[in-house]
C-alpha cells in the first residue's frame, strides 16, 4: 500500500516536473512526460537502485485512462458534419497523406522481413501525426490565424476518422492468436460491438442528452466517466480496442448540448491520465532496446520525416495555398506523437518479439525525434522553404 | 465588406474580416472563449497578433465598439464610470419631462450641460448618433455620456426636479 503509494507520488512529481522543463526549454510536454517515464522506470533509476515507478498493474491502469480519455475527447470533438461541409478537400488532402504516409512504413516493415501485421502496426505509427502537438505549435506561432491552419486541421480530423478504424482492426488482428478463423472471429466480435455502438450513437442522442442531464460538476464528471470508462473496460474484456470504443462514447456525447461542459469539467482530468500515459509508455521503455533499434529509426526518420512534407505539401494544394503556405502544411505535418504511442501499446499486447520489444522502443525513439524535429522544421520553414522549393522551381 | 467564417477542429472557430486597405481582420474564438485577434497586412503575409481577450472581456469590449448598449433597464438610472470621472448614463424620459417634444437642437444640450446623447433607445429599436433634428419622446431612454456632475444635472432637467 505504502510502496504503492509512494510510486505514484514518484510519478506525479516527475510529471509536474516534466511539465516545469518543457515550459523552460519551450518544448512539447509529450516527448518531456516520456523521457521523465524512461527516468524514473526501472531501466534507469531502478538499475541504479534508486526509488524507482514499476511498470506494473497500477501505472498500466492508469495509463489505460489516459488513453481512454483521449480517444474519448478525439471522439467528443470529431464531428461528421464538419468532415462534411469541407469533404472534397479534407478528403483530397487526407488521401494523399495516407496513401503517402501509411505504405512507407508497411513497406518498410515488409522488407525488414516482419509480418504483414507488424509491418501494419509500424506503418500506422510513421503515418499519425500529432493532433495534440501540432494544434499547440499552430496557436504558439500564430499559425492558427493564417490560411494554412486549414488543410493542418483538416488533415488531422482525417486521420482522426482513419485512426479509430485503423485501431479496431489492429487492435483484433493483434490479438488474433495464430489461426486464421480465430483471427476472423475476433475482427468479426470487433466490428459487431463496434456496429452496436455507432447505432448507439446515432440512435441514442436523446438518450445520451438526458443522460448528463445532471446539476452540479461533481455528478456530472462522475457520471461522464461512469459511462466512458465501463464501455471501453467491456470492449477490452471482448478483445475490442478500448480506445476505439471510447472514441464512440466522445463521438455520442459530440451533437449533445452537454459537449461544451464536458471539455470544460473533465479536460483537466484527461489531462491528469494522459500525462501519467505518457510517462507509463517511458516506464515501459529500455533505453537499451531503443539504442538497438537505432538504425531502424535512423530509416524511418530519412524516409518518413520528407514523405510526411510531400504529402502536407500535395494536401494543402488542394485547398489552394500558395507554394510558402503549402511547405508550412507539410513541416508542420512532421510531428508524431501521441497516436503513435497508443499504436505502439496496441502492439504490445502482442506475442512475437517484434511487437512487445521492438516495436514499442522505436515508437518511443521515434516519437521522441519527430516531435522535436517538426517544432524545429516549423520555426526555420520560411528558410528551408527558400532553400528547397526555390531550387526545385528553377529546375 | 466579407466576413468568412470557418471552423479550426479541436480548437474553435476563426472569422476574417476584410478591412478597407485590404488587410485582414482575424479572430479566432476558442473552445475555452478566449479570443485572439489577428491582423494580416495581405493576403500573402503572416499574421500578426494584435491582443487577445478572455471570453468575458471580449463581451464587454464588443459592446463597446457595437456601440450599442442593450443591458436591460432596470433602474431609472445605470452608470458606467469611464477613466477620468466621464460616465455613461441611460435616462428615461417621463411623459411629464419638459424634453418631450423638443428635439436634440432645439435643448441644446451640449452647450447647456456640457454632455452629448450618443444614443436614443425607442421601443425596441436604438438609434446611435441621433441627428440633431431628432426629437425626444416620452418613454425613450437617452444614453448621455458627460462628465459626472453634468450628468447629474442633465438628470435633475429631464426628470423636471432641477434645484
Amino acid at each position: 500500500m505504502a510502496a504503492g503509494l509512494s510510486q505514484i507520488g514518484l510519478l506525479f512529481f516527475g510529471v509536474a516536473v516534466a511539465g516545469v522543463i518543457a515550459a523552460r526549454i519551450g518544448l512539447s510536454v509529450i516527448p518531456v512526460y516520456v523521457v521523465i517515464g524512461i527516468v524514473l522506470g526501472p531501466n534507469v533509476a531502478g538499475a541504479f537502485d534508486l526509488l524507482y515507478v514499476e511498470s506494473g498493474e497500477l501505472t498500466t491502469v492508469l495509463g489505460e485512462l489516459g488513453i481512454i480519455l483521449l480517444l474519448f475527447f478525439l471522439g467528443l470533438e470529431f464531428s461528421i458534419d464538419r468532415l462534411l461541409s469541407t469533404r472534397q478537400r479534407i478528403t483530397s488532402a487526407g488521401v494523399i497523406d495516407i496513401v503517402i504516409n501509411l505504405p512507407v512504413g508497411i513497406v518498410l516493415g515488409l522488407v525488414l522481413g516482419w509480418s504483414l501485421v507488424e509491418s501494419l502496426l509500424l506503418g500506422g505509427i510513421v503515418y499519425i501525426s500529432s493532433s495534440a502537438i501540432i494544434t499547440k505549435s499552430l496557436i504558439d506561432l500564430g499559425w492558427i490565424a493564417n490560411p494554412e491552419s486549414e488543410p493542418i486541421l483538416g488533415i488531422l480530423v482525417f486521420e482522426d476518422l482513419v485512426i479509430a478504424v485503423y485501431l479496431a482492426i489492429v487492435a483484433s488482428l493483434v490479438a488474433g492468436g495464430s489461426g486464421l478463423q480465430e483471427t476472423a472471429t475476433n475482427v468479426g466480435v470487433a466490428m459487431g460491438f463496434l456496429l452496436v455502438l455507432v447505432v448507439a450513437v446515432y440512435y441514442g442522442e436523446q438518450w445520451f442528452e438526458r443522460l448528463l442531464d445532471v446539476d452540479g460538476g461533481e455528478l456530472f464528471v462522475l457520471r461522464v466517466l461512469g459511462i466512458a470508462v465501463p464501455v471501453a473496460a467491456l470492449a477490452l474484456a471482448l478483445g475490442v480496442s478500448e480506445a476505439v470504443a471510447a472514441f464512440f462514447v466522445g463521438m455520442g456525447f459530440s451533437s449533445t448540448d452537454h459537449k461544451e461542459r464536458i471539455e470544460d469539467l473533465l479536460t483537466p482530468v484527461r489531462d491528469v491520465f494522459a500525462a501519467v500515459f505518457f510517462v507509463w509508455i517511458g516506464l515501459g521503455t529500455d533505453p537499451a532496446v531503443v539504442l538497438d533499434v537505432i538504425g531502424l529509426l535512423a530509416i524511418a526518420v530519412v524516409l518518413t520525416a520528407p514523405a510526411k512534407v510531400v504529402s502536407g505539401y500535395y494536401g494543402a494544394r488542394q485547398f489552394g495555398l500558395d507554394e510558402r503556405r503549402s511547405f508550412r502544411t507539410g513541416v508542420t505535418m512532421v510531428t508524431r506523437g501521441e497516436f503513435s504511442l497508443i499504436i505502439a501499446a496496441t502492439a504490445a499486447a502482442g506475442t512475437t518479439e517484434v511487437m512487445t520489444q521492438v516495436i514499442p522502443a522505436f515508437a518511443v525513439g521515434y516519437v521522441l525525434v519527430m516531435s522535436v524535429l517538426g517544432s524545429v522544421l516549423m520555426q526555420y520553414a520560411d528558410q528551408l522553404e527558400a532553400v528547397i522549393l526555390r531550387r526545385g522551381s528553377t529546375s | 465588406m466579407t466576413v468568412y467564417e470557418s471552423d479550426l477542429p479541436g480548437v474553435g472557430k476563426k472569422h476574417e474580416i476584410e478591412l478597407d486597405d485590404g488587410s485582414r481582420l482575424v479572430v479566432v474564438t476558442h473552445h475555452a472563449g478566449k479570443r485572439e485577434v489577428y491582423r494580416r497586412p495581405s493576403e500573402d503575409a503572416d499574421s500578426e497578433k494584435l491582443f487577445e481577450l478572455s471570453d468575458k472581456l471580449a463581451r464587454q469590449v464588443g459592446t463597446i465598439l457595437e456601440g450599442a448598449y442593450f443591458q436591460p433597464v432596470k433602474t431609472d438610472r445605470i452608470e458606467t464610470l469611464l477613466a477620468g470621472n466621464v460616465v455613461i448614463e441611460w435616462i428615461d424620459v417621463a411623459p411629464e419631462s419638459p424634453l418631450v417634444g423638443v428635439t436634440l437642437a432645439g435643448a441644446n444640450i451640449r452647450q447647456k450641460y456640457g454632455i452629448s446623447i450618443i444614443a436614443i433607445q425607442r421601443g425596441d429599436e436604438t438609434i446611435p448618433s441621433p441627428a440633431a433634428d431628432t426629437s425626444i419622446e416620452s418613454g425613450d431612454t437617452l444614453v448621455v455620456l458627460g462628465q459626472k456632475d453634468a450628468c447629474r444635472s442633465f438628470v435633475g432637467h429631464v426628470t423636471g426636479n432641477e434645484d
